[in-house]
Order: C-alpha cells, then sequence, then structure tokens
C-alpha cells in the first residue's frame, strides 16, 4: 500500500529548503573576508585573494581554528551525544591525525594524498582498537580504559627515542605544506576556503549518518542497548562503525592543524584536548550535532578574545562563563533552543500579532 | 510441539542466583501466561529466553533449536520479539522512528501499517511526536506496535497492562488477540484477570522454580492454586 502517514524521502529541492540557513550562513562565512577586508581594514577585496596582512587574514587564520575545533568536536558528539559512548580518549584520534600526516609528509615525504589515505587507515585500525575492549567494559570503565590508550600515545610521542620523528616534548615542527592549495601562510583565503567547504561538508554528512536509519540505531544505544540489541540489531558493530567515522574525521582535523599550525604539540594527544572536545560539545548541546560547530565557535571566540582583553584573569573568566553557561542553558546553546523553541516561537507569534493588530496578544483559545 | 521450551534452566545475575530450575513449554499458536509474584523470576525467564542474561545451566530451544548460548541480536533475528515492561521505547525517536527500527526488511512498516494503526489508531495521529511526549498508555501501545512491525514467530511480552487505565486495558488485550492469531505469545502479566482471559496455558514460577504449569481453564476454578502462589481469590 502507498502509505500517507509515514514519512516520504524528499528530493533535492526540499532538501536545499530545509536548508537555507545552512546555505545562508555558508555564504556569509564565504563573504566573511571580504567584509572585514573592506570595512575593518579599509582594503580592497583583492586584498584578500593576494594574502594581504591585516585583520582579514587574521581573522580568517582564527576562524579556521574554529573549524578545525569544529570538526574535532562533531566526532566526539557522534560517539558520546548521539551514541552515548564515553570516551576519554578522544584526543588520540585528533593526535594520530596530526602527528601520522606531519610524520609521513616530513620524514617520508610521502605524495600529501598517499600520507592522507595512510592516515585514514592508521585511524580505522585505532578505531578498531577502541572498539576491541567496548564488548568487555562500558561507561566509566570503558573511559578510563580509552584513557589509558590515550596516555600511551601521549607518552610514546614525547619520547626521546621518537624525537627525530615527533620531535619529542616540543613537538613536531617544520612541516612543509605539501600543496599550494594547503598552504595556509601563502594562501590564506584558498585554505580557509577549503577548510570551510571540509567543515560545511562533514556537518551535512553527520546530519545525514544521524538521519539514516544507522543513526536511529546509534540513538537506540545510547537510550537503551539492549532494547536495540532486541529488536535484532548487533551493538557492537554499529559502535564499532560509530567509532571507525569520529576517528577517520578527528584525524581529518588533525591533519588540518598540522597544516595550519607551525608546530604540533603533544597537548593535542593530552587529556586536556578531549575535555576541550567535551566542553565544546556541552556549551552546543550535546547529542544535537549542530550544537558541536557553534559550540566550536564560542569557545574558542571566548578563549581568544577574553585573554585578550583580561590577559591572565582570562582564565578564572572561562571558567566563570562556563559555569554560567552550565547554570543558564542546561542541554547547551541548540539543546536549550529546541527545548524552548516552541514557547518562543509563540512569543514571537504573539509580539507579532500585537504589532499587525492581529489580536490582544493573548493565546488564542482552542476550538 | 513446543515452539520454545526451556528446560531447568538456571540464571545468575551478577553473584544472585535468580532463576534455580524454570522449566516452560510454550505451544505453537497458543498465549501461554507466566505467572508469579513480584521477584519471582518471570522477567529474568524473558530476559534468559532473549540472551540478555544468559543462563548458566539447562535448555532454551526455540523451534528445534537450541538458542540457550545464541547472542541476544541472533535470536531476535530468529523471530522473537520482546515487549518489555515499563514501556522501554526509545523517548528521543519520534513514534514512527519507534516502528522504523523495528523493521528487519526495507518497507515492513508500509507493509503493517494499516493493521497496527487499526490496531492503536492514536499512534497514527501522534507519528511525528518523539516518544517522551506519549503519555504511559500511549507508550505501551507504542511498545507494543513495535513488536508487531517485523515477522516475529514468537512474542514475549511483560505486564502488558501494568499503569494502564481499564480502557486501554482492554484496547490492549483485544490487540494481544488479534496479534496471537499470527504469532505465539508468551505473557508476564500480574493482572491475573487480564491473563485468564489471554491465555490458553499458564507456568507458575516462584522463587526462581517452576512450581506448576497447565490449562487456563483448570487454574481459574483452582482457588487455593491462586491464593497460594499469586495472592489472589
Amino acid at each position: 500500500m502507498t502509505s500517507t502517514t509515514l514519512d516520504q524521502s524528499a528530493g533535492l529541492g526540499d532538501w536545499l529548503r530545509r536548508r537555507r540557513g545552512l546555505l545562508a550562513s555558508f555564504a556569509l562565512l564565504v563573504a566573511f573576508p571580504f567584509v572585514i577586508s573592506i570595512i575593518v581594514d579599509g582594503q580592497g577585496l583583492a586584498a584578500v585573494v593576494n594574502n594581504d596582512l591585516g585583520n582579514a587574514r587574521f581573522l580568517q587564520g582564527l576562524a579556521i581554528e574554529v573549524f578545525i575545533l569544529g570538526i574535532y568536536a562533531i566526532s566526539y558528539d557522534l560517539i558520546l551525544g548521539v551514541t552515548g559512548i564515553l570516551s576519554f580518549g578522544h584526543a588520540m584520534f585528533f593526535a594520530v591525525g596530526a602527528y601520522g600526516f606531519g610524520i609521513l609528509l616530513k620524514t617520508f615525504e610521502l605524495a600529501w594524498p598517499v600520507a592522507v589515505l595512510v592516515v585514514v587507515i592508521a585511524a580505522i585500525i585505532q578505531a578498531f582498537l577502541f572498539a576491541l575492549v567496548l564488548p568487555r567494559v562500558h561507561g566509566i570503565t570503558y573511559a578510563l580504559v580509552t584513557l589509558g590508550f590515550a596516555s600511551v600515545f601521549w607518552i610514546v610521542i614525547q619520547s626521546s627515542d621518537l624525537a627525530d620523528y615527533a620531535g619529542a616534548e616540543i613537538g613536531l615542527q617544520g612541516v612543509e605544506s605539501p600543496a599550494w592549495f594547503l598552504d595556509t601562510t601563502n594562501e590564506r583565503f584558498i585554505f580557509y576556503l577549503l577548510c570551510l567547504g571540509i567543515f560545511f561538508g562533514i556537518y551535512v554528512l553527520y546530519q545525514r549518518i544521524v538521519d539514516s536509519p544507522a543513526g536511529r540505531v546509534f540513538v537506540a544505544i545510547r537510550e537503551n542497548e539492549d532494547r536495540a540489541l532486541m529488536l535484532g540489531y548487533n551493538t557492537f558493530w554499529f559502535k564499532t562503525l560509530v567509532l571507525v567515522i569520529a576517528s577517520i574525521t578527528a584525524a581529518l582535523a588533525g591533519m588540518i592543524h598540522t597544516m595550519h599550525q607551525p608546530i604540533v604539540t603533544p597537548n593535542v594527544a593530552g587529556l586536556f584536548w578531549t575535555v576541550t572536545a567535551l566542553l565544546v560539545i556541552l556549551i552546543g548541546g550535546m547529542g544535537t550535532i549542530t550544537g558541536a560547530l557553534i559550540g566550536a565557535a564560542v569557545y574558542r571566540l571566548l578563549e581568544y578574545y577574553l585573554d585578550r582583553w583580561f590577559g591572565g584573569a582570562s582564565g578564572l573568566l572561562i571558567g566563570a562563563a562556563y559555569v554560567l553557561l552550565v547554570l543558564y542553558v542546561p542541554f547547551g546553546i541548540v539543546g536549550t533552543w529546541r527545548a524552548r523553541a516552541v514557547r518562543i516561537k509563540q512569543g514571537r507569534d504573539r509580539l507579532l500579532r500585537l504589532f499587525t493588530g492581529g489580536d490582544d496578544g493573548r493565546t488564542p483559545a482552542r476550538e | 510441539m513446543s515452539l520454545l521450551s526451556l528446560r531447568d534452566v538456571h540464571t545468575f545475575i551478577e553473584q544472585f542466583h535468580i532463576l534455580e530450575g524454570v522449566s516452560v513449554e510454550v505451544p505453537q499458536g497458543s498465549i501461554v501466561a507466566l505467572l508469579g509474584r513480584n521477584g519471582a523470576g518471570k522477567t529474568t525467564t524473558l530476559r534468559t529466553v532473549l540472551g540478555l542474561n544468559p543462563a548458566s545451566s539447562g535448555t532454551v530451544t526455540f523451534d528445534g533449536l537450541d538458542i540457550t548460548e545464541q547472542k541476544s541480536f541472533d535470536i531476535a533475528g530468529m523471530g522473537i520479539g520482546y515487549v518489555p515492561e515499563n514501556r522501554q521505547i526509545f523517548a528521543e525517536l519520534s513514534v514512527e522512528e519507534n516502528l522504523r527500527i523495528a523493521e528487519r526488511k526495507k518497507g515492513e512498516l508500509e507493509e503493517k501499517e494499516e493493521m497496527i494503526f487499526g490496531l492503536f489508531p492514536d499512534l497514527k495521529r501522534l507519528i511525528r511526536l518523539p516518544g517522551t511526549n506519549l503519555s504511559g498508555g500511549q507508550q505501551q501501545m507504542l511498545a507494543v506496535a513495535r513488536a508487531l512491525v517485523a515477522d516475529n514467530r514468537l512474542l514475549l511480552i511483560d505486564e502488558p497492562s501494568e499503569g494502564l487505565a481499564p480502557v486501554l486495558i482492554e484496547q490492549m488485550m483485544d490487540a494481544i488477540r488479534t496479534l496471537s492469531e499470527h504469532t505465539t505469545v508468551l505473557l508476564v502479566e500480574q493482572n491475573f484477570i487480564v491473563a485468564s482471559r489471554l491465555a490458553q496455558h499458564y507456568v507458575i514460577i516462584e522463587e526462581g522454580r517452576t512450581v506448576k504449569a497447565g490449562e487456563m481453564a483448570d487454574l481459574v476454578d483452582d482457588d487455593e492454586t491462586i491464593k497460594r502462589y499469586l495472592g489472589a481469590a
């Protein structure tokens, strides 16, 4: 029978209509450097393309850092927010990408597509390593085991025996850009566009994943794994799939980080970098996907501007800001917005009716 | 011939010996009521069949196959559906997504749509709402409806009438009668009146052991057994 009740798949037109906001954000971010160049720097449009020094160039760099953090955090949101796997070793996923790509380019002098391929394979292998313990430990125990994996990695990359490869405690430096479009120093705008494209591409891909039948199983695992098992789903393989997707995504963020930063420090493999991902999705809204991107922007910009304006006191202010966010935006920015969207819409409609003289502003009675 | 058979099943949950010799026979095409007081081991029996709390000894066979050591998802894949107690729907998924996730092959929900919404018309109206917005009764209906999506040969239903208003209990009983026309049912039910009106056979469990089994028609007239094991008369 033809269903009229159940949701039918929509075409491209409908997809684009439903993502007007996303497309508008993309267009705004493409235009952003030009707007800064004209309004703040007083330079022309060509200054952006010519990579001239100024606020436009600097802010593109800051935006790239937001994109990297966003891509990294979205992968953690898939693991923790969507599927409910508590991992404290997520930084290792990022660090394998960052260090792996840098070492392959610098020490082994591989062509960049080959280096990317090797890093992706390494990311898949480490995801299977993290999946290996899934059937045996759950919850906080799994978190501690994954923290153990990441800690071993963190110690290994700092070891003096590997100093020729990873730069010991100083970190990996001197990785040259392997292609003109990956050159953040000389082709900032091109690199910015590339990162922006990847950032939005990953976002759309993740939305599709979460909305897919497999995505429903991920949510089901988070809510009640026994029920998912009893519906016939081998939850181990679904969780492994989540780890593989997240590991590749975080490694991709790590590779971009290596291209963008002059030095890859061991901090990107440490617990604080995992906590950063956790903070970002808490700020944005856990399990919302969109929240990871918004949280990344809030986190990085807050960190940068508070540090710039208040110097040494910024740490205290950042801490206070997080406490306020947790208190007043308990489900994160996107989560709280969604929870209160109906009331906000009702208030907005009432306000509109007041101004347009539709009625006296009171909620209409039910018919 | 029994579709499901448990023979002298023992199950531990951590160090606790919960089932200490449960035997149940579920004939093909019947409704069997699993009865007993709170804490007798009824839900654990269902979870043991499903492999969620695997048996440490004894055997569980389904359609002649030993499934005692099978994984839960394989057991479900053989055609055993489960309607757990306390609903346990996926709260953040919509009604449609809750139904869709139970599909074992694409398009199964569309095939069953008419039957499911015929039994539970409320669900059609609520199709886009997240499970968390449903009332307790609606959630229970959704839990049963979800078990109807896939072609299950055996349904394990745990306390379907728990917490429901009388009018909803009647609706739920109608639904179970309808689905039992195509599916064998093992029913855990505290409400003896509901169980006696639905089931043809019964098994009573007391402190993790099977103590009595037989025809429901005989049990209805056996006040002493009812009073002794079920605390009702």
